[in-house]
């Protein structure tokens, strides 16, 4: 959205000198609102005043690139407060910290391990977290180099010192590691550290306010390509800091927090850890850092990052195949229902729940329920019997019985049809009658 | 879209005699039944017959204050009697109405600063109401940017296009959306919108069915308040129906009585 | 650019319930506990209140379960078998703040136990512990509309929490939780609609809307969970803009729907790349929790020991002030 007429009025001259042609500075901002004329024709604007209306037309928070290649990092570009408003657009990157004092090849190794794959989806980290706690360069550098010959990921180079920072950078600026972080002391000469190589910039404040005004310093040396940290490491305040930074952005377009963020825990039990982060990442961060590398710790909150991200608009999906509730066997019952993920799974709850080990093949009806599915005509008995062909059926059952929806009853003459005489059972038509109906039938 | 219950005005022969006898029963009996049947403000308006419209508002707003505790729109163009009203107001009211004049804005704005009460501001100057959306928003335009001046909150600000009834200034219609419309653009957060809903219908046969299509339009254009018949069942059902379509309440089968009892 | 926090002004706020009664307030808690009241979204301090902090049940069953994981037994197997001394070391021992006593021996597919069976448990978790109490039925409606009433009667004045309500059987149960004085939950189906038309269908019946606590169901992680987390944003949001009729506290069976799935049970041997079983089940529940709070749940049913204490530390920092100076 555009700026509105008071927001552009407040920035003009309000002397009505109709040098611009308009009667009035009021009736100049209306035009220029609408589109209907151009603020060069204003020749009193100051400076400040246009770099305000044409940063406007900007997107409220800036995207930021971290790293290269397939590996590449998006942050910010996001427009919304609440996923059902809309939806968020790029995942929260989750960073693992690695400090040049441990062992910096065991613990990429070890970062490296974490993908998972869960509903068909494949889980990664996205971030390697170089911490110069060492304090010396040479110690660090080398730390840097290691880890950048060890994984493709992003980078992110912590160092508070600029020499520390610049002789680092001599081995892995190429990778566009994001630089962490110019503060009130060093700003100046890590922010041209930072511009000179083309890295992403961490901005780190201490507390919102100083934050803002140490990115308009940063920006003010020609550089925006940044990342921001308020510098509050108690769970409350993250979480009060990170919602004012996405309300000013998106709302306020408030300019020197339109930055993605980023967030680190600061918990030393690996629980308190993966709880904290699941309040950062539920609430806005960019980017959160974490200590612990071991994988019951990440998949949790990678899986929770996969939810929140996802489409509301679009419904998700599990893989449209037969799955196995239970010890099934060639005697098993046969359920059918839809790849729309709500639907299986409320399905395959109230199977298991049954305690009769069951199949169901999930058809696939690109993600949607079974009603709507048959009304768009993708749940038809030609759909049925082609998903259980795939399935293979035949071979895998010793029977020749199949139980559709009971919303869909009238597809039992279709599927005797396309499946060549299968007998087809008529469910119940909510899930929650399975587990009667399957001791009813099947037990 | 909030209703400002337009009953309680001296041009009601019940209410013109309730004032002149000083009997405050009809004005209470009309506060509580527009309360009870949606209104979210009870517009207070003396009527054309006062003689005098200051100590007629004050009576009127102390009588209605009794019964109800709707806040109070007062509705005059007499703005002693309307800050006479506004200093016994027990809730923050509304003041019903200023054109986009000088120097009248001046005494409203600082009126509505001093006793924290909304606006309504109509998109019509001294020469009177224009006919295209254009220039009511320029007018709009410079309420709102008086109002700022004076500190005050654009949801405190309702802006009215102006409304004309259909049968004689048909043209206007479309006009009048438009102006919603663009109203929403002119800050952010934008100012809200009334109108006075039965001016639409004025002189026309099927009064509420015209009342009825005229508010669920505008709302679809952004409206969000009029001063409007509450007791007209139908109108409050079409409102809520409006409010669900528009996605501006959650639905429920009941929603038009949850409507009813909270607005 | 001058610098202004965003602080949103809400017009309404959730309400507040009640939980358990004292002596003097006619039942025989040693405290009361109360949800609900906040007028801002979960945890902002800095623009409204959160008088009350969220809490947390650990469930327990009036039967021995006999699918939950091996992983519980060292917390749990000696008491299996004694409702009221599990219901006791989950308050002494674990520090929840009160119990969820399931009647599963209701189940007329299970041990098929009498209303009076079902009561006389209730009666002996409320002798056990001193914390309120939340008791819900089997969930078969019809044996529930049996068992509840009794239950209702015979704790009557305790002020427990009382489900389940839904849209298809409410009314026996909220008749009992009206005689007896007791709180309802009202259950929807991951369905906002159905939320709030339960809600008014359960106030029309004259139970006080300061009596009910909406659970609008919640799936596991990874099994659709955002669904309800944003059921429960939009409820919130339309509770704080003044919608009275989703305005109640919310209740969350985190623990009954976390180990049901496949990530918390399942075995380091079945899984190598998912990681130590234990933990990732004690984080499968957590991170659902800790989900869910962000959300607005005010009450957290939860099942492992453990991923209660980690729960109750990050509710613990969630509840630090952070107001600006």
């Amino acid at each position: 959205m555009g700026l509105t007429g008071l927001e552009i009025f407040k920035q003009l001259p309000r002397t009505n000198c109709k040098d611009c042609g308009s009667p009035t500075c009021l009736a100049f901002a209306m035009a220029l609102a609408n589109g209907k004329a151009s603020l060069d024709k204003c020749p009193h604007v100051t400076d400040e005043a246009r770099e305000n209306l044409d940063s406007a037309s900007a997107p409220p928070i800036k995207l930021i690139k971290v790293g290269t290649g397939d590996q590449t990092v998006e942050l910010g570009d996001e427009t919304e407060l609440f996923r059902h408003d809309k939806k968020f657009y790029h995942p929260t990157a989750v960073a693992i910290l690695v400090s040049d004092q441990e062992d910096v090849e065991a613990k990429v190794n070890q970062i490296k391990e974490l993908e998972f794959e869960r509903v068909g989806l494949k889980f990664i980290t996205d971030m390697v977290v170089v911490k110069n706690d060492s304090g010396d360069a040479d110690t660090y550098k080398a730390a840097v180099e290691k880890a950048a010959a060890l994984t493709d990921k992003a980078l992110v180079l912590m160092a508070e010192d600029t020499g520390v920072m610049a002789k680092a950078l001599e081995v892995a600026a190429g990778r566009k590691p994001l630089v962490y972080a110019a503060t009130a002391e060093n700003y100046e000469a890590m922010t041209a550290l930072a511009k000179d190589k083309g890295c992403p910039l961490a901005v780190r404040g201490k507390g919102l306010e100083d934050t803002a005004a140490l990115v308009e310093k940063v920006a003010a040396l020609g550089y925006k390509e940044l990342v921001v940290d308020t510098g509050e490491r108690e769970t409350s305040k993250v979480l009060a800091d990170l919602t004012q930074v996405r309300r000013l952005a998106v709302k306020k377009r408030f300019r020197p927090l339109g930055y993605p963020t980023i967030a680190f825990t600061s918990k030393e039990d690996p629980l308190e850890e993966a709880a904290q982060a699941t309040v950062y990442l539920s609430k806005y961060a960019g980017v959160v850092v974490m200590k612990t590398a071991e994988k019951q710790h990440i998949l949790p909150l990678l899986s929770w990052r996969q939810n929140l991200f996802t489409d509301p608009q679009k419904p998700i999906q599990v893989e449209a195949k037969m799955y196995g509730v239970g010890d099934v066997n060639e005697n098993s019952p046969l359920y059918i229902t839809t790849n729309f993920s709500l639907t299986y799974y409320i399905v395959e709850g109230e199977v298991e729940a049954s305690k009769v080990p069951s199949y169901i093949i999930a058809v696939n009806t690109d993600g949607i329920s079974v009603l709507t599915a048959w009304a768009a005509g993708k749940l038809t008995g030609e759909s049925i019997a082609a998903a259980m062909k795939k399935a293979e059926v035949e071979e895998k059952l010793a029977h020749k019985k199949v139980v559709i929806p009971g919303h869909v009853a009238v597809l039992s003459g279709s599927v005797e049809e396309s499946t060549g005489g299968w007998e087809v059972l008529v469910g119940p038509r909510e899930a929650a009658g399975i587990p009667k109906y399957a001791k009813a039938n099947f037990a | 879209m909030i209703i400002i219950g337009e009953r309680i005005n001296g041009m009601f022969t019940d209410i013109g005699n309730a004032i002149k006898d000083r009997n405050p029963a009809a004005v209470q009996e009309w506060a509580k039944k527009q309360e009870v049947a949606g209104a979210r403000y009870l517009d207070i308006n003396t009527g054309p017959a006062s003689k005098n419209q200051a100590e007629d508002m004050k009576w009127l707003v102390e009588v209605a204050q009794e019964a109800s505790d709707l806040p109070l729109a007062l509705d005059s163009t007499n703005y002693d009697a309307i800050e006479a009203g506004l200093a016994l107001c027990k809730r923050p009211a509304m003041i019903n109405s200023v054109p986009a004049e000088m120097p009248k804005m001046e005494r409203v704005f600082e009126m509505a600063a001093k006793y924290n009460a909304a606006v309504i501001g109509l998109a019509m100057n001294e020469q009177g109401i224009p006919k295209d959306a254009e220039s009511r928003v320029a007018l709009a335009m410079e309420l709102v940017a008086m109002a700022d001046a004076y500190g005050l909150h654009m949801e405190d600000l309702y802006i009215d296009p102006l409304v004309l009834p259909c049968n004689v200034g048909q043209d206007h219609g479309p006009e009048v959306f438009e102006t919603l419309r663009q109203i929403k653009l002119l800050a952010d957060p934008a100012p809200r919108t009334v109108v006075g809903l039965s001016n639409i219908s004025q002189g026309t046969k099927n009064r509420e069915l015209i009342n009825r299509v005229f508010a669920v339009m505008a709302m679809a254009c952004g409206l969000d308040a009029a001063i409007a018949d509450a007791c007209d069942d139908e109108l409050v059902e079409a409102v809520a129906t409006a409010r669900i379509v528009l996605n501006m309440d959650i639905y429920c089968d009941s929603y038009v009585d949850v409507f009813r009892k909270q607005g | 650019m001058a610098f202004n926090l965003h602080k949103e002004k809400y017009r309404s706020k959730v309400s507040e319930v009640v939980l358990g009664a004292t002596k003097e307030e006619g039942g025989t808690r040693s405290h009361t506990l109360t949800v609900g009241g906040e007028s801002t979204l979960p945890f902002l301090q800095f623009e409204g209140d959160i008088p009350n902090r969220p809490i947390a049940a650990l469930e327990i069953w009036d039967v021995a379960p006999e699918d939950w994981n091996p992983c519980f037994d060292p917390y749990y197997k000696d008491v299996y078998d004694n409702t009221g001394a599990w219901a006791r070391k989950c308050v002494d021992e674990f520090g929840a703040d009160l119990v969820l006593l399931r009647l599963k021996g209701a189940d007329p597919d299970g041990k098929d136990r009498s209303p009076e069976e079902c009561a006389n448990t209730v009666k002996e978790v409320l002798e056990a512990v001193s914390v309120p109490l939340i008791v819900i039925g089997c969930g078969k409606g019809e044996k529930d509309n049996q068992v509840m009433p009794l239950v209702a009667e015979v704790a009557s004045g305790e002020k427990l929490l009382m489900g389940v309500a839904e849209q298809e059987n409410y009314k026996s149960i909220t008749a009992a939780c009206m005689v007896h004085k007791h709180n309802l939950i009202a259950q929807s189906p991951i369905d906002i609609n159905i939320c709030k038309q339960l809600n008014i269908l359960i106030n029309e019946m004259n139970l006080d809307l300061n009596k009910i606590v909406i659970d609008p169901t919640i799936a596991a992680l990874g099994y659709g969970l955002e669904y309800g987390y944003s059921i429960m944003e939009r409820a919130r949001l339309g509770a704080l803009g003044g919608d009275r009729m989703l305005a109640m506290p919310m209740i969350g069976n985190v623990g009954y729907e976390v180990w049901r799935v496949k990530e918390a049970n399942a075995s380091e041997e079945e899984f190598p790349g998912w990681g130590q079983q234990e933990e990732r089940a004690i984080l499968w529940e957590t991170t659902t929790a800790v989900a869910l709070l962000q959300a607005g749940m005010d009450i957290l049913v939860l099942r492992h020991p453990k991923a209660l204490e980690v729960v109750k530390k990050n509710i613990d920092e969630l509840m630090e002030s952070n107001k600006y100076e």
